[in-house]
């Protein structure tokens, strides 16, 4: 049997805050950048259309780990940003993570803008409404989708593990708090360490923070859609 | 029989004076692709009347609402409202004339919100951001009565007992009976019907019908595109017919219907021009 006792509170919890910081501010630059996206490849018809929402669900599959390479050599003092010192930072790590949301966030919330029914727009637009007053009816009415993009990305963002190894450098203080070590990236040190039930714990916040999220987003659906169709 | 014989007074159901609109469309024509839907339509709704745009299902009368709604501009022709071609104006200009207009849909068209927010769409819409965000709060901590319009139009349907019903538990009648209260709440000049009553119960019908009537009596104008005959006749003043895309006549409703003057028109009404 493996003892907590010996657990490192600090550490566990610095490490959960980086974890949160850097998958919360992801998802919500994601959601900056997708959710305009998905809104205007939803409401426009052009030449190339399927060809753009096949890169974007294409986009979905990415590997970490090459996402990782290249915001490395993109941030290494080296590549075009390297001027902002960012390498081995929470920040490059945020953008690592933004980059592997967004396609998750955008084919998700995109398929539930494209969902609501063009009668529905017809009508707003019809009682009065500007092309701006259609987009937020439609963002309303597609709200059950893009919490379920928001849960999806934020999924995918805190689970992650290759890139944020690669950009963040999983870097720990000698106090023991974490400056880029994630949950994820301190459980491959830890299990590699025979530290299994330091392991153990760091899975189980995080498996608690997956399981949270998605109780909080089931909650809203569930509350939301009460009415029911007759 | 049809009413050809009613005062409209120029007074909203709130009691101000109206502005009486007429809307009209001049030599339309207008296609999807190749294929040509419309072709010259000239017609116009006038203050307190109710005109019929009768035809078989795929004669076009849906996109002549939707352009005289402008939801896109025509092929060719104008749509006018007061004589003044809405698409020779400015966007802003277009929208202010846009919103003088309510319409009413074929299809199921609620919002997944409660019957009196699904009614004050177009109130809201018309309001400024910060007007909007005020509700919104109010809204939140449960403080907006339904504003007094919102009460009027849903009493005019028939559907106040269920104003704070979600509009997703609602029957398909009663569903289009609040969409057209949803287009009356903001007091329109011209209402806009598109097949309102199709597969709809008697009794949902006549309501809507009587909604119609008291939309007319308060002048506003109102366009009601069906393929029942028989609804035409009941509460139209007039009456467009058209076949193929074109318009092949128009007059008062008992003219049409007792003595057209185009034989095609004799047929339809007759049930023996068969599409």
């Amino acid at each position: 049997m493996f003892g907590l006792g010996d657990l490192n509170l600090t550490y566990l919890v610095s490490i959960t805050v980086v974890s949160l910081y850097v998958s919360t501010v992801a998802v919500l630059l994601s959601a900056a950048i997708g959710l305009p996206v998905a809104l205007t490849v939803g409401f426009r018809d052009f030449r190339g259309k399927s060809i753009v929402t096949s890169i974007i669900s294409t986009g979905m599959g990415f590997p970490s780990v090459v996402v990782g390479l290249v915001v490395l050599l993109m941030l290494s003092r080296s590549g075009p940003l390297g001027e902002l010192e960012l390498l081995f930072t929470p920040e490059a790590m945020i953008i690592s993570q933004t980059i592997l949301a967004l396609p998750v966030l955008v084919s998700v919330s995109l398929s539930a803008v494209q969902s609501v029914p063009q009668d529905l727009r017809d009508a707003a637009f019809a009682t009065g409404g500007t092309s701006v007053d259609v987009a937020l009816l439609v963002v309303r009415e597609a709200r059950y989708g893009i919490v379920t993009a928001l849960l999806a990305a934020y999924g995918r963002a805190i689970s992650e593990v290759g890139s944020v190894l690669i950009v963040g450098g999983n870097i720990v203080f000698s106090d023991s708090t974490s400056f880029t070590r994630t949950l994820t990236t301190a459980i491959t040190v830890e299990a590699r360490k025979g530290n299994i039930e330091t392991g153990i714990a760091l899975g189980a916040i995080l498996l608690a923070l997956v399981l949270t999220v998605n109780a909080l987003g089931a909650r809203f659906r569930d509350r939301n859609s009460a009415g029911g169709n007759r | 029989m049809s009413e050809t014989h009613h005062t409209a007074d120029t007074q909203s159901p709130s009691g101000e004076s109206r502005q009486l609109t007429r809307l009209a469309a001049c030599n339309l024509s207008h296609g999807f692709g190749d294929g040509v839907v419309l072709e010259d339509i000239s017609l116009a709704v006038e203050p307190g009347e109710i005109l019929a745009i009768v035809g078989p299902s795929g004669t076009g009368k849906t996109t002549l609402l939707r352009l005289l709604a402008m939801f896109e501009p025509p092929d060719r022709g104008t749509v006018e409202v007061d004589g003044e071609d809405v698409w020779a104006l400015s966007d802003d200009q277009r929208l202010a004339l846009r919103r003088r207009i309510g319409m009413g849909f074929q299809t199921r068209s609620l919002f997944s919100a409660s019957v009196s927010d699904n009614v004050a769409y177009g109130l809201r819409v018309r309001q400024s951001w910060g007007e909007r965000l005020r509700s919104a709060i109010e809204n939140v901590v449960g403080r907006r009565d339904p504003a007094p319009s919102v009460e009027r139009a849903l009493e005019t349907v028939g559907m106040a007992d269920k104003m704070h019903r979600d509009a997703r538990s609602l029957s398909a009648g009663e569903a289009q009976r609040v969409a057209i209260a949803r287009a009356l709440a903001p007091d329109p000049d011209v209402l806009l019907l598109d097949e309102p009553t199709s597969n709809l119960d008697p009794r949902n019908t006549a309501a809507i019908e009587s909604a119609m009537r008291e939309a007319r009596s308060h002048g506003i104008a109102v366009a009601l595109a069906t393929h029942d005959m028989q609804q035409a006749q009941r509460v139209s003043d007039r009456t467009a017919v058209l076949l193929d895309g074109t318009c092949i006549e128009s007059g008062p409703t008992d003219r049409i219907f007792e003595n057209p003057a185009d034989d095609r028109v004799r047929r339809f009404i007759e049930g023996k021009l068969v599409y």
